[in-house]
């Protein structure tokens, strides 16, 4: 086929303009793919649209990607000079061929930045770049680059700083056509994400720039927050050892939590005595909530509260792992699940305490970080660390357990039964008797470590 | 639904000595068939992959083979204006690049093939009002470009161009409740974080704020029963995450944690013994990313026959004792 340089360039050229004919001839290409063809076919592009699909022969990509890769160097060297619209194209051929290629991303950075490119355009190739590559970190990154700047150009006067407070005010019924636009990117991106999501197991740069999006474009924003907690339910219950997937369970979590607790924290200067008792905790959250402007009030009164919201994570976990016998990722979640429950325990019942309007203030991540397993590091650093607890044997657990849990049960079904550490051992107890595989006996057995050496210390 | 362990077996067959020599000609090769396709497609990074041939070479007391005027003059035509280093000539400057630079000429002891003072500049320039880094000017955040920026520093004697107050507040506010850290603040735990961010801890001799304990606990549980480190919870063990995984093991006084005999028999069976090199699992295609991760992590582990490597930087000991570079670690 061709071997000569200028027909190596006639064909590339032609090529080029395939691709991006097919675009223009169809608008909804949802895929690319390579297809395995190792000669060219007389006469025929090895450009083939099928349906929504975009595919390329295996056999011109050799030809292909040096050839745009080394255009866009001269370019880049002032070396050759392109007009804008063969960037648009050279940086589309080149960036499905070779998504982290960072200096082609700069160029488009460039082209929206003057107006040529629109973000949401750029964002599409993005989208299709990662159904071939779905980890691709510069193609997460540059996502990141072009949501700013929707961000900034949907909320001008303020920034992005401001701006996320606006985001969030989306979903308060104010429809301006920047905030429908905000809208329809941020559930776009969503779609972006759990698409990459599915392609990829544990994929963290789908999964980290989902949380980058719900902190930058919905911060604060109750009803994102339930939407996608509820909404993910069903995800980790089908992917039981996908680890980021329930991280980002375990970061909306905690999100949910901060909010409500915040707007407890209003509630508790505003409403009668504060309390720490979560059961009155969690009628409180309903009217801070509500008197605290979060959305709509009636919906607020009819979403769970913390406790709430915290025993039904803990039954989805145990409803898992019994389901699912030896996932180690089902156990990481129950320990960070039970951890967010303790600490914000902990800290309702400091604000209780202090009876002052000032919040929790800083991370319970941190003050975790510097108290617990800490303290009792020298003599143990000295010898091989018992992960399993198959040395330690673990306290707790047993009948008493399981005398607590069925008092707790006679209380009926009204109030919530969030966890408590009691519980937890009884559970892991009920799992390391009943237990036939190996691996569940070895992560009840760390999860009990666990327990006694983080928490109960 | 049965259990299935996401973990490999080693074959009876597969390589348990070092193979030194073959390991040498392979990387002495790589770079000899630039015009391949793969070549292109790495380009992107070109000046990563100089460091970890290079890097591996030296470790192997094998560094006289590469061919050192034509990779300076290359690395003085990768520098930009604004004192930053792209990944190859024409490509925009970015921080991992900078770093890559920055450690290659440190191997040869000639860092002056730059402009110095610029690249200071330009690492400045990055830092955020909240301490963290940008990756480069478009403004990425990551722990991993204050692990750059950092150790790119500390090699040039200018740890005290940045505001380290504000950059250690940063890292430390993406902490996990497991002990590890993530990208960003909220982002799950992922073991070539925590390597960026123990290394940035022990550069600025914060390593007190970690809970050594805790993080040592995590990065224990990343051990499978092939004796391979994971870096995250069921994923398949390799050779990269395996050195990340000890050299934080390492930085905060844990390595004793982990069986070591089995993780040294799992980095042995990753060798190619056809044409040297090592890949991330028994059987994979090789490369020289995976080929430096496999040596270093053998020389951490003590192997003798390999030079000492130092956890923070990836880089041989006797480099750094020459700079007078001396990081903490956690005994
Ligand atoms: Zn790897």
């Amino acid at each position: 086929m061709a071997e000569s340089e200028e027909e190596v360039d006639v064909l590339v050229q032609r090529v080029v303009k395939d691709i991006n004919n097919a675009f223009k001839k169809n608008p909804n290409i949802d895929e690319i793919g390579l297809i395995p063809c190792p000669e060219a076919r007389y006469n025929r592009s090895p450009i083939v649209l099928v349906e929504n699909s975009l595919g390329v022969e295996s056999w011109c990509v050799k030809f292909l990607l040096p050839y745009v890769h080394n255009k866009l160097l001269l370019y880049r060297q002032r070396k050759q000079w392109l007009d804008r619209e063969a960037l648009v194209d050279i940086t589309c051929t080149l960036l499905l061929l070779n998504p982290d290629f960072t200096t082609a991303w700069n160029v488009r950075k460039e082209l929206v930045q003057c107006g040529v490119l629109n973000p949401e355009r750029d964002l599409y190739l993005g989208k299709l770049a990662l159904t071939k590559f779905p980890k691709s970190p510069e193609t997460w990154i540059h996502r990141r680059w072009v949501l700013q700047r929707v961000l900034r150009e949907c909320c001008p006067q303020g920034g992005v700083r401001k701006g996320q407070s606006e985001a969030g005010g989306v979903a308060d019924g104010e429809a301006t056509p920047r905030a429908e636009r905000l809208q329809r990117v941020l559930q776009e991106e969503m779609k972006v994400c759990s698409e990459a999501a599915g392609r990829y197991p544990s994929n963290y740069n789908a999964w980290s720039h989902r949380i980058w999006v719900l902190q930058n474009m919905a911060k604060g924003n109750l009803k994102v927050l339930h939407d996608e907690l509820s909404s993910m339910k069903l995800w980790v219950s089908m992917h039981v050892s996908d680890h980021s997937g329930f991280h980002y369970r375990q970061f909306l979590l905690k999100a949910l939590v901060g909010e409500l607790s915040q707007a407890l924290d209003w509630a508790s200067t505003h409403l009668p005595r504060p309390t720490a008792d979560p059961h009155r905790a969690h009628q409180a959250n309903g009217e801070a909530a509500a008197a605290n402007g979060n959305g709509n009030g009636t919906e607020d009164r009819q979403r769970p509260g913390v406790p709430k919201l915290f025993e039904e994570e803990m039954e989805l976990c145990t409803d898992l792992i019994e389901s699912y016998p030896g996932h180690e990722t089902l156990w990481c979640h129950r320990r960070h699940v039970f951890f967010l429950w303790h600490h914000w325990r902990l800290e309702l019942s400091q604000t209780a305490g202090r009876h002052s309007d000032e919040s929790p203030g800083g991370s319970p991540l941190h003050s975790a970080g510097a108290g617990s397993g800490a303290g009792e590091g020298g003599a143990k650093s000295t010898q091989a660390m018992d992960v399993d607890g198959a040395l330690g044997g673990g306290a707790g657990g047993g009948a008493s357990s399981y005398t607590q849990d069925s008092k707790r049960l006679k209380r009926g079904p009204l109030q919530p039964r969030p966890p408590a550490l009691h519980s937890e051992h009884s559970f892991i107890a009920k799992t390391l008797s009943a237990c036939r595989s190996p691996e569940q006996g070895r992560f009840a057995a760390a999860y009990r470590k666990w327990l006694d050496s983080v928490i109960a210390s | 639904m049965g259990t299935q362990v996401k973990d490999v077996v080693l074959k009876p067959d597969a390589p348990t000595t070092l193979l030194l020599d073959k390991h040498a000609d392979y990387i002495a090769a790589y770079g000899s068939k630039k015009d391949d396709y793969e070549y292109t497609l790495s380009e992107y990074l070109r000046m990563s992959g100089i460091y970890w041939g290079l890097t591996v070479m030296d470790l192997m007391g094998q560094l006289h083979r590469m061919n050192r005027n034509e990779i300076t003059a290359f690395i003085r035509s990768c520098q930009h204006e604004c004192g930053g280093i792209g990944a190859s000539i024409g490509h925009d400057p970015h921080l991992l690049y900078t770093l890559s630079a920055v450690q290659i000429l440190s191997l040869y002891d000639d860092l002056n093939v730059i402009d110095v003072q610029k690249v200071v500049e330009y690492v400045k320039g990055l830092q955020q009002e909240d301490g963290s880094f940008a990756g480069d000017k478009w403004g990425e955040i990551d722990t991993r470009f204050s692990f750059c920026a950092v150790a790119t520093l500390a090699l040039l004697g200018k740890l005290d161009a940045i505001n380290m107050g504000k950059a250690v507040e940063f890292v430390l506010s993406c902490m996990n409740f497991d002990g590890g850290f993530g990208c960003r603040p909220g982002s799950e735990s992922h073991a070539g974080q925590i390597y960026c961010c123990t290394g940035f801890l022990s550069i600025t001799g914060q390593l007190h704020q970690v809970s050594a304990d805790l993080l040592g606990w995590w990065l224990c549980e990343r051990q499978l029963p092939s004796g391979g480190l994971n870096g995250r919870p069921e994923k398949l063990p390799d050779v990269c995450y395996s050195w990340w995984v000890l050299a934080s093991l390492k930085i905060i006084g844990r390595i004793h944690w982990i069986d070591k005999n089995k993780l040294r028999s799992f980095i042995l069976a990753c060798q190619d013994e056809e044409t040297g090199g090592f890949a991330d699992r028994p059987g994979d295609m090789v490369d020289p990313f995976h080929t430096l991760f496999g040596i270093a992590g053998l020389s951490l582990l003590g192997d003798e026959q390999i030079k000492a490597v130092n956890p923070v930087f990836c880089m041989p000991e006797d480099v750094l004792q020459k700079i007078g570079l001396h990081p903490e670690l956690l005994s």
